[in-house]
C-alpha cells in the first residue's frame, strides 16, 4: 500500500448568504482516487480554484472527506485518535512563510514542532541542527527570522517541518513569493530531501519548470484529476494544458513552436539538453552549407 | 510629466543598532507612457522604492519631483500625488472588503469627494477596463477566483484615474492563464490609455515579454537600467544577485556553443524561434 491512498474522496462545503441561508453546495474535491508511493516526488498542477489546495489539506487531516476515505501511511484521516499521527507523518509547508513562522530565533522556530510532539530536549537540538543543515540555513541558527530574505524564511519553514521527521512533505506553492535564486534553492532542498532522505514530496506549483523532474504529475480541474502521468507525457499535450489554464516550460513551448514550423523535433522536450540534441542534426546540416 | 528621483537614500532605524540602508543614492527618471519592469532579489529595496513614489515612505535624503514639483515641499499636496500615482500592493485582493464588487471599486473615488454620479461612472469605467464580466458587478468579491479578485483590486486603483500605475508582483500565486490575463490587462491600459506602468516582478519571462525598460535593484542600489535585451545580456551578473535571464536566453547560449549561429540576445520565445529557423536556413 502506498503512503497516500485516496478512494472516492469528495469534499463539499455549503455556501451561505449573510442571513445564513444556504445558497448552494460547492464540490471542491470531486471523487478523487489516487495512490502515491513512498519515496515518490509528486507534483500537482491546476488553475486557481481547481481544488489542489483543498485536496492537499486532506493529506494532513486539516480537512477530512465528506465522502470517501483517505489513508496516510495506513491511517484513516477521519479517525480522530490518529489525527496527530497523521500530521506527524505528513507535514505541510504553505505559500507565505510569514504565516508559518512564530518564533523570534531561527533555531527556536525549527525546534517548535519537535518540542510539541514531546521529543526529549537533547534530541530536539540534534534534530534542529540536522534540519537546518539539510536546508543550508545552519549558519543563520541564531538570527531572527524577520531579518531573512523570503527564500531563506521559506527554507526555515521547511526545516521546521523536516525536524518533525515526517515521511511525507506537502508543499503548497512554496516558491510563489520568491525570486529566481530563492526558487532554485527551495527546489534543490526538496529534491535532496527526496533523493537522500527518501521523503515523499507532494509539490503544488504554478511554475511548470519545477515539475519536470517529478516522478508523476497530477493535473486537477474542477475538483477532479483530469490528467495523470510522467512529466513528458503531460507536457506533450500543450494545447490541452492551455485549455486547463496551464502552461508548459519555456523550453517545451519553444520546441513545440519549432515543430509547428516544420522542424523534426519530438514532442515533450523538457530540458535544454534535449532541445540541443534534437536540433543537433540541424546544426550539422547548417554547417554543410 | 515625468517622475524624477533625485539622489534618494532611505535608512531604517537610523542611529540604532538595527540601522539598515534600504536605498542608497538612487537617481532615475520615469518618463510619461513608459512600461518599466523593476526586478531584484527579495530584500533588494524594490518595494521600499515604489512606496516612495506615492509618498507612503519619505526618503531620508534626496528628493522626488512629480510634474516638476518637489513632493517634499511643505505646501505640496500629497493627496494629489496619491490619486495620480496608483499603487497596487502584493496580494491586493486582501484589501477587498465591501459586500459587492461595485461598492468596493467605488470606495476610492468616493473618498476624493466626487458626486455620486461621477463616482459610479468611474467605477463602471474601471471595471470595464479590467475586463470583468458585467454579471459579476453586484456579487460579493469573495466569491471570485484569485485572478478575478486581483482584477477587481486593480479596478479600485484605476477608478482613482491614476497617471502612473505601480504593481508589486501582480501575478504572484496566479495560474499561468490568470497571469497572462492580468498582464494583458495592464498592457492594454498602457497601450490604450497611455498610463505609465511600473511592474515589480520575480518572473524574468514576464518582464521580457511585456516591458520596454528594465531597472535592476541590488542591495538598495540601481545596478542596471536599460532595454530588456541590454539588461539580460548581463545574465551572469544577474545570477550573482539572485536573478536570472529568461529561460530562452539560456537555450540560445547553449545553441551558440553547440555551433548554431543564433542570436544570443533573444529574450522571448518568438524571437528565439525566428532566430533558430533563420540559423537553420528555414526562413
Amino acid at each position: 500500500m502506498g503512503i497516500i491512498k485516496a478512494r472516492d474522496v469528495t469534499f463539499e462545503y455549503i455556501q451561505r448568504d449573510e442571513e445564513g441561508n444556504v445558497e448552494g453546495i460547492i464540490t471542491a474535491v470531486d471523487n478523487i482516487s489516487l495512490d502515491i508511493q513512498k519515496g515518490d516526488f509528486i507534483a500537482i498542477l491546476g488553475h486557481n480554484g481547481s481544488g489542489k489546495s483543498t485536496f492537499a489539506k486532506h493529506i494532513n487531516a486539516l480537512l477530512t472527506p465528506t465522502e470517501g476515505t483517505l489513508w496516510v501511511d495506513g491511517m484513516d484521516t477521519c479517525d480522530e485518535d490518529k489525527v496527530l499521527n497523521v500530521r506527524q507523518t505528513a507535514g505541510m509547508v504553505f505559500q507565505n512563510p510569514d504565516n508559518q513562522i512564530v518564533c523570534t530565533l531561527v533555531d527556536e522556530e525549527v525546534g517548535f514542532g519537535p518540542e510539541n510532539i514531546g521529543v526529549p530536549t537533547k534530541d530536539i537540538w540534534t534534530r534542529v541542527e540536522d534540519s537546518l543543515k539539510a536546508v543550508g540555513m545552519y549558519q543563520y541558527r541564531n538570527a531572527s527570522p524577520n531579518k531573512l530574505s523570503g527564500g531563506q524564511k521559506q527554507r526555515v519553514a521547511i526545516a521546521g517541518i523536516v525536524a518533525m521527521k515526517p515521511k511525507c512533505i506537502i508543499l503548497d506553492e512554496p516558491t510563489a513569493m520568491l525570486d529566481p535564486l530563492g526558487r532554485q534553492d527551495i527546489l534543490k532542498v526538496i529534491t535532496e530531501l527526496n533523493k537522500k532522505e527518501g521523503v515523499t514530496i507532494v509539490l503544488i506549483t504554478h511554475y511548470m519548470e519545477e515539475v519536470i523532474h517529478a516522478d508523476k504529475v497530477f493535473v486537477m480541474d474542477k475538483g477532479k484529476v483530469v490528467m495523470e502521468g510522467k512529466p513528458r507525457d503531460i507536457f506533450s499535450q500543450v494545447e490541452q494544458l492551455k485549455k486547463l489554464r496551464l502552461d508548459v516550460p519555456q523550453v517545451t513551448e519553444l520546441a513545440y513552436e519549432l515543430r509547428k514550423s516544420g522542424l523534426d523535433i519530438p514532442l515533450g522536450i523538457l530540458t535544454r539538453e534535449e532541445l540541443i540534441k534534437a536540433l543537433a542534426g540541424g546544426v550539422q546540416h547548417a554547417y554543410h552549407y | 510629466m515625468p517622475i524624477i528621483i533625485d539622489k534618494i537614500d532611505y535608512t531604517y532605524e537610523i542611529g540604532t543598532g538595527f540601522e539598515k540602508h534600504a536605498i542608497r543614492n538612487l537617481s532615475c527618471v520615469i518618463k510619461d507612457g513608459e512600461f518599466i519592469g523593476l526586478i531584484g532579489h527579495t530584500g533588494s529595496g524594490k518595494s521600499t522604492l515604489i512606496q516612495h513614489l506615492n509618498g507612503l515612505v519619505k526618503a531620508t535624503k534626496g528628493t522626488i519631483y512629480y510634474n516638476g514639483q518637489d513632493i517634499y515641499d511643505k505646501d505640496y499636496n500629497m493627496n494629489i500625488l496619491r490619486s495620480k500615482v496608483g499603487l497596487v500592493f502584493q496580494y491586493p485582493e486582501h484589501q477587498l472588503f465591501e459586500t459587492d464588487i461595485f461598492k468596493d471599486v467605488c470606495f476610492g473615488p468616493k473618498n476624493l469627494g466626487l458626486s455620486r454620479k461621477d463616482v459610479e461612472l468611474r467605477a463602471f469605467e474601471a471595471l470595464r477596463l479590467v475586463g470583468l464580466d458585467e454579471n459579476l458587478y453586484y456579487q460579493s468579491p469573495f466569491d471570485l477566483s484569485g485572478g478575478q479578485k486581483r482584477r477587481v483590486a486593480i479596478a479600485g486603483v484605476l477608478a482613482m484615474k491614476p497617471e502612473v500605475l505601480i504593481l508589486d508582483e501582480p501575478t504572484a500565486g496566479l495560474d499561468p492563464k490568470g497571469r497572462d490575463e492580468i498582464l494583458n490587462c495592464v498592457k492594454k491600459l498602457h497601450d490604450e490609455m497611455g498610463i505609465t506602468v511600473l511592474l515589480v516582478s520575480h518572473s524574468m519571462e514576464d518582464v521580457a515579454n511585456y516591458v520596454s525598460r528594465i531597472m535592476v535593484m541590488n542591495d538598495g542600489v540601481l545596478t542596471y537600467d536599460g532595454t530588456p535585451r541590454e539588461v539580460f545580456a548581463h545574465y551572469k551578473e544577474l545570477e550573482n544577485i539572485g536573478l536570472s535571464a529568461p529561460q530562452v536566453t539560456y537555450i540560445m547560449q547553449d545553441l551558440k556553443q553547440a555551433g548554431l549561429d543564433v542570436d544570443t540576445t533573444a529574450i522571448t520565445i518568438e524571437e528565439a524561434k525566428n532566430s533558430i529557423l533563420k540559423a537553420l536556413g528555414k526562413i
